[in-house]
């Protein structure tokens, strides 16, 4: 027996065929790597069975102490599975850790988590819980915390826990808490997880941000009072809106130095600049700071043209300025399919993104997930528009577009209005305040929204297209969709979900659902002594790789 | 004198409760409220919700008693929470009615908790003041005897080339608000594109250490636009006291021209820019919002845009509070100054 | 089509002419300045009787200075008329943008030619001649007036669409062409594009006019206001004066800031409120008009009547065509009869900077007419029995109104930077208007790179505001000559 047939035995056969498209080129690296590691697998395993050899992890030596000062907004903290932006996940992410993390790379690197295995339909999981690991207050890690947690995400009672809606296949939708029998206690560090229906997301969702396991002694509110956790570092000032600062815990022995190595940093410091990327570039310049959280549009070329490193990462993040169907005139499928015509989604991106990313088709499916089926690009056409806007009898009517003040999310949807006023709309813009915007963010009318990616294809179709979601802004309800959605979450062939996908896809263009101009990629720059912190696809820090030469 | 301070004081009290309920009043209207609760429990409740979360946390009564509330001079309200422990005003976490105050406004020293900065609201006032508090200083020590002496050196000789240079560049100050000289300063001084880089365009490190780098272009750019109002004051001044009788007649007495100036002139001359000056407090508050954004510099004037920004209700309350306070505190100042220096004045 | 240079070929001659005319105005100022320092010149008599003043560096410096005033003067003057009779492009784009502003200084000329020959005759305005800087500040005042009035009126002056925006175009440098230029557009962005792709030229030229007529027009608004009310409190004294006293200080002693971000807020907008202060302020201007027709023809029994039907008439339907807008809670006008609207966030804007400078123009106009009422001609019009509001606004009013348009001038300079702070916070005025402080504010954010998006409307609200201050200035020297 070969070592190639060894590690072949032990394979989750879905992965097998995974493999095997992407060998054949059917499905992506990245993609692959998703769903291989979600299965189970070890991220140097995934990468042999497709006869990658693993990309080095930085090798180089990294030095250990000092300071790295980020710019980064500090919000009020909350209870984790609440929390709604990664910002402030990014903070309690010094000493509450994940069961799994996301890499850069698209695959899923065990965290609390040794090992997990899927069964053939992907309807159980079994979770072996890492040994050894200690809370900083002495008390030892088990499977008892995790179940814990796992009862804490399910309890969908709790307003804004959207942790609940990720672990639907848990949850008993009666009760809106963790079914009965869902999970199963092995022992001290096993657990089952018995799922209602297949969902192979599951994993993959517990390396989302508002998954981070906390102590049974924690009761809510913000988790910096008592940071009771499992990770390198402690809060040690939390002034919110100024800064938040991260020390390493003296009194604490991390379990990852062994596995990773790490950490180096003696002290994170988060300085916050507000949201105008302006004032982080008098900061670059000044010297207060030695990393950015995010560059974006035109201040990507100023960052790099101030001779920092620039960290690029591609990935499904985007804006889709959508129309509600339950407000007219939106409810008319003619002036949405106008309104889509009248855009071209290139110039958007030019305009409004720098064409710092890849134009995007009108249906929130990316080129990088595995289902993506190509159908073409999005229909241009201003003169058509307007005479299909006309025969719906709203030529004259004023349209409305509210955005953010966010700088490239007004830049885009400005470029957005201001082709629709060359092609004829009589079309007005509203800017709001982040505080207003938010507040009514799905059900503005005609609005902007910024998504950030998700691994898979299905998630985010799940989270904000599917007939009555918790996030569906636009309003859509299409059984016919919401079926093949249905369809699109099991596992099958690559062909076969690329079918479903492709039917999906032209239901959301041929409904007008949103004008999804550009998929963007995510940039961050450093000094050039900053070394482990690139760009993450969902905006996560890992602070454990982190380092500054001195 | 007495008379006059302690009406000048009672109108000031009554001032400040006018503007405080009117701060109040705005703050609290329905929308205002609605985005409140929303904020504090999520975006996606209904509006049944939201009016019983509103009812639930004392904002149902009528406007004048919730004011009352919050000046401390009318008991906190009190009631129940959704899991029967007594709620209230006053009622802090794992506490019980009985231990609870009867009274928590402002004049118990009780200013409330900001939904923003999740701190006290005291707290953030005394942090924020403390900075601005450095920066108003800085912004004092430069514009002040600058706007002096342009002031003097322009009016001791009303109509010469000295004058007229001076006076147009203090017109071109007055001209020239905060966010077009911040602006320009930024780009010149401490840009790339230029690439002078004297200085920081970024005033957030002097928060903890002020540096000549990391301050010159904040208080420059305040301190600028103040000081061409003081020196035309100034310059009108000195013009006038410079054609007084008493100045021709040590003129022609043979006095010398320095002596003229620093002796018999300055100090009437720079009574009408002293009240100027303290006048110009309130002003000052315009500037220190447009810089402290521009610099990202979290004084007093940055929290009030976080604070209106965000509807942080208490905090906008507190920080008005404190601004009307300045704004008064500086008139009487000035009033009794001018009273004091200017014996011309009498009071009946 | 090439990218077009600052100069062109104008600039080989001009250029070396422009440096060295303006080095020997630093240096004469420089020179003054150093001179004014020095003891003044000692007058000495001569052995036959007659005094001789030592001219010495001061003299040299003021001549010197005047030289190289006018040397400037006439190197800009051949920019100007060189640029605009040139062909197209060979001027640069100082030729191009002087050809554009072509309709601006031919008005220009023509109004400084015929109020310098009619001077006499013209009072206070005439006398405004005599001070240089009375005078440079109306020039520059007007400028933007023709600038404004000839792009709203015409559509002259812009070049491109201020709102539209072309690909290719965007953060180009100044003089560079428009890429894939649709058929007839202008072939150059002459300041180059914003950050949006928008043409900077022709948004700073649109930005005047909403400057232009939104300052003065508010500024107008809130002295009426402000008139209306410090008259009678100057005049009739006691309880009424104490309480609009007291109310004015309130308004006072609210920081600006503060208060535009109260009324400003969506959520404020929402429930009507500034709607209601408008309803309010804009009685004021009826108010005014209709007391002082009325005080001046109140024996006039044939014209009174009339008269004041007409003004309430028209003010009224004008009024309730203003104050009724739809979208908020103050709509009660049928679209048929309302006269105009205008656009969101204007209205609330322009109730704000009214009602804020209100209080001081309350504060002036009181402290002027307690100054006036004690004067003899008052006094006089007492005993003859004229009423309360006819010795107010006939007799009181006229007399104050040199201090009053000086007050005026100024405030429509604050006015305009209390615009530009309002755009600068993003509150009220619409995202895309082309206003200067929303233009600053949206171009400060890349001035590390591109500067000239952000300059330019700085510049032209520096000069603007200049101006007014330096018209302000001269018509306080020439009405203090009185």
């Amino acid at each position: 027996m070969t070592y190639q047939d060894k590690v072949r035995a032990d394979v989750h056969p879905a992965a097998l065929m995974y493999a095997e498209e992407e060998k054949s080129g059917r499905l992506s690296r990245r993609e692959f790597l998703t769903r291989a590691t979600a299965l189970g697998l070890a991220a140097p395993m995934a990468y042999g069975l497709i006869g990658v050899p693993t990309p080095a992890r930085a090798q180089e030596d990294k030095p250990m102490g000092g300071t790295l000062r980020m710019e980064m907004e500090t919000r009020a903290l909350k209870d984790p599975r609440v929390a709604d932006w990664s910002q402030i996940a990014n903070v309690y992410r010094g000493w509450l850790e994940y069961l799994v993390q996301y890499e850069r790379d698209g695959s899923l690197t065990p965290m609390l988590l040794e090992s997990w295995e899927a069964n053939e339909d992907a309807t159980q999981f079994t979770l072996n819980v890492r040994q050894g690991v200690t809370w900083n207050n002495g008390d030892p890690f088990t499977a008892e915390d995790v179940v814990y947690n796992i009862t804490r995400w399910c309890d969908g009672t709790v307003e804004g826990n959207s942790m609940a809606g990720r672990m639907a296949a848990l949850v008993d939708p009666d009760t809106n808490q963790l079914r009965e029998g869902a999970i199963e206690t092995v022992d001290d560090h096993t657990i089952v997880l018995n799922l209602s229906a297949p969902d192979i997301a599951i994993i993959v969702n517990t390396a989302d941000y508002p998954a981070a396991l906390v102590h049974p002694s924690y009761s809510g509110g913000d988790p910096s009072e008592n940071p009771v956790g499992t990770g390198p570092y402690i809060p040690e000032e939390v002034e919110i809106g100024v800064r938040v600062t991260l020390v390493k815990n003296p009194d604490h022995q991390w379990w990852g130095t062994e596995v990773f190595g790490g950490p180096y940093l003696d002290r994170i410091e988060y300085i916050d600049y507000g949201t105008d990327p302006a004032a982080v570039v008098s900061a670059v310049e000044s010297g207060e700071i030695d990393i950015t959280y995010q560059s974006v549009g035109d201040f990507i070329e100023i960052f790099n043209a101030l001779g920092w490193t620039e960290s690029e990462v591609v990935t499904a993040s985007t804006i889709t300025v959508r129309f509600n169907q339950a407000n007219a005139p939106y409810d008319n499928v003619d002036v949405r399919r106008a309104l889509q015509m009248a855009v071209s989604n290139d110039i958007v991106l030019e305009l409004g993104y720098n064409d710092r990313g890849v134009v995007a088709e009108n249906h929130h499916v990316c080129p990088i997930h595995p289902e993506y089926a190509d159908i073409g690009p999005a229909e241009y056409d201003p003169e058509a528009a307007l005479e299909l806007l006309t025969s719906a009898g709203h030529a004259e009517t004023e349209f409305e577009l509210i955005s953010i003040d966010d700088a490239w999310q007004a830049t885009s949807c400005d470029a957005v209005a201001a082709q629709l006023r060359d092609a004829g709309v009589n079309i007005t813009r509203t800017v709001l305040p982040g505080s207003t915007f938010w507040n009514d963010w799905l059900t503005y009318p005609f609005s902007a929204t910024e998504w950030n990616m998700r691994p898979l294809g299905v998630q985010i179709m799940n989270l904000a297209y599917k007939s009555g979601v918790a996030w569906n802004e636009t309003a859509y309800s299409n059984p016919d969709f919401d079926a093949a959605l249905a369809e699109a979450g099991s596992i099958a062939d690559a062909d076969a979900r690329r079918e479903v996908m492709a039917r999906m896809e032209e239901m959301l263009r041929a409904d007008g659902v949103v004008i999804q101009p550009y998929w963007r990629s995510l940039y961050r720059h450093y000094r050039a002594e900053v070394m482990g912190a690139e760009m993450h696809p969902t905006f996560e820090h890992h602070h454990y790789k982190w380092a500054i030469q001195a | 004198m007495l008379r006059f301070i302690a009406g000048r004081i009672l109108t000031m009290l009554l001032t400040a409760l006018c503007l405080t309920f009117v701060v109040f009043f705005l703050t609290n209207l329905g929308p205002n409220l609605e985005k409140v609760a929303k904020s504090e429990i999520g975006v996606r409740i209904s509006d049944a919700e939201v009016e019983s979360w509103l009812a639930r946390n004392g904002y149902a009564q009528p406007v004048l008693v919730r004011y009352g509330e919050w000046l401390g001079v009318l008991p906190g309200w009190t009631g129940e929470a959704a899991d029967g422990t007594p709620t209230g005003r006053c009622v802090a976490q794992d506490q019980s009615l009985e231990e609870a105050d009867r009274f928590c406004g402002i004049l118990q020293g009780d200013w409330g908790y900001s939904t923003v900065f999740r701190a006290p609201v005291s707290e953030i006032i005394a942090r924020s003041l403390a900075l601005t508090g450095k920066l108003m200083f800085w912004v004092m020590a430069v514009m002040v005897p600058g706007a002096l002496l342009l002031g003097v050196l322009a009016g001791m000789r009303e109509g010469s080339r000295l004058d007229r240079s001076l006076s147009t560049f203090a017109i071109t100050t007055t001209a020239t608000p905060e966010y077009v000289s911040g602006v320009v300063f930024i780009a010149v001084f401490a840009s790339t594109a230029v690439g002078l880089r004297w200085f920081n365009g970024s005033a957030t490190s002097a928060m903890e250490d002020i540096t000549f780098v990391n301050f010159t272009l904040p208080v420059m750019t305040i301190a600028l636009y103040g000081m061409g109002y003081i020196a035309r004051m100034t310059r009108a001044s000195m013009a006038e006291v410079m054609t007084a009788q008493y100045i021709r007649t040590a003129r022609l007495k043979g006095v010398r021209f320095r002596d003229i100036v620093l002796r018999h002139a300055l100090r009437n001359a720079l009574i009408a820019p002293f009240t100027v000056i303290m006048l110009q407090f309130p002003w000052l508050l315009n500037g220190v919002v447009i810089v402290e954004t521009l610099f990202n510099y979290k004084g007093f004037g940055w929290t009030l845009v976080q604070a209106a920004g965000n509807n942080d209700i208490e905090l906008l309350l507190g920080v008005s509070v404190v601004s009307v306070f300045v704004v008064l505190v500086t008139q009487l100042i000035s009033d009794i100054g001018y009273v004091y220096l200017n014996p011309r004045i009498r009071i009946s | 089509m090439d990218a077009l240079t600052w100069t062109g070929s104008l600039g080989t001659v001009l250029n070396p002419l422009l440096w060295v005319s303006v080095a020997l105005l630093l240096l004469a100022v420089a020179g003054q300045v150093l001179a004014s320092l020095l003891p003044a010149p000692q007058m000495r008599p001569r052995p036959d009787g007659t005094l001789v003043a030592t001219t010495g560096l001061r003299g040299l410096a003021d001549t010197a200075g005047r030289f190289a005033l006018l040397a400037l003067l006439a190197v800009l003057l051949a920019y100007i008329v060189a640029g605009a009779l040139m062909p197209y492009g060979s001027a640069g784009i100082v030729g191009a943008v002087a050809r554009r502003f072509a309709p601006v200084w031919i008005s220009l000329a023509l109004v400084f030619a015929l109020s310098i020959h009619f001077r006499r005759r013209l009072g206070l305005f005439g006398r405004l001649f005599d001070s240089t800087i009375g005078m440079i500040g109306f020039g520059l005042v007007l400028f933007w007036v023709f600038t404004a009035l000839y792009f709203t009126a015409f559509g002259w002056i812009a070049t491109h669409d201020p709102l539209s925006q072309l690909s290719g175009m965007k953060n180009v440098l100044p003089g560079e062409p428009v890429a894939m230029a649709p058929e007839g557009a202008w072939p150059h962005y002459l300041l180059g594009g914003d950050n949006l792709a928008r043409d900077v030229f022709s948004r700073m030229v649109a930005g005047s006019a909403i400057v232009v007529l939104i300052a003065p027009l508010a500024t107008l608004f809130a002295f009426m206001v402000g008139i209306t009310l410090g008259l009678p409190a100057a005049y009739f004294g006691g309880r009424l004066d104490q309480i609009l006293s007291f109310l004015a200080n309130l308004v006072l002693a609210f920081p600006v800031i503060l208060l535009f971000y109260l009324l400003v807020t969506p959520e404020i907008v929402q429930t009507g409120i500034p709607s209601f202060m408008a309803m309010v302020l804009f009685v004021f201007p009826i108010l005014f008009l209709a007391v002082l027709l009325d005080s001046r023809y109140r024996t006039d029994r044939r014209k009174r009547w009339p008269i004041l039907a007409v003004t309430l008439a028209v003010t009224g339907w004008l009024y309730l065509s203003l104050v009724s807008q739809p979208g908020t809670p103050v709509n009660f006008l049928h679209p048929d009869v309302d006269l105009f609207n205008i656009p969101g966030g204007i209205l609330i804007v322009f109730v704000s900077v009214v009602f804020v400078n209100s209080p001081t123009v309350f504060r002036i106009g009181r402290g002027l007419a307690l100054d006036l009422a004690t004067r003899d001609y008052v006094a006089a019009a007492q005993t003859r029995g004229e009423r309360p509001w006819y010795i107010m606004l006939w007799e009181m009013l006229p007399n104050a109104r040199g201090p009053l348009i000086v007050d005026f001038c100024l405030r429509i300079g604050y006015t305009t930077i209390l615009l530009g702070t309002l755009g600068f916070f993003g509150l009220g005025l619409p995202p895309e208007s082309p206003d200067w402080g929303t233009t600053i504010n949206d171009g400060r954010r890349f001035l590390s790179i591109y500067p000239h998006a952000a300059i330019v409307p700085a510049l032209a609200l520096l000069s603007l505001v200049l101006g007014l201050n330096l018209l302000a200035d001269g018509l306080r020297e020439e009405s203090l000559k009185d």
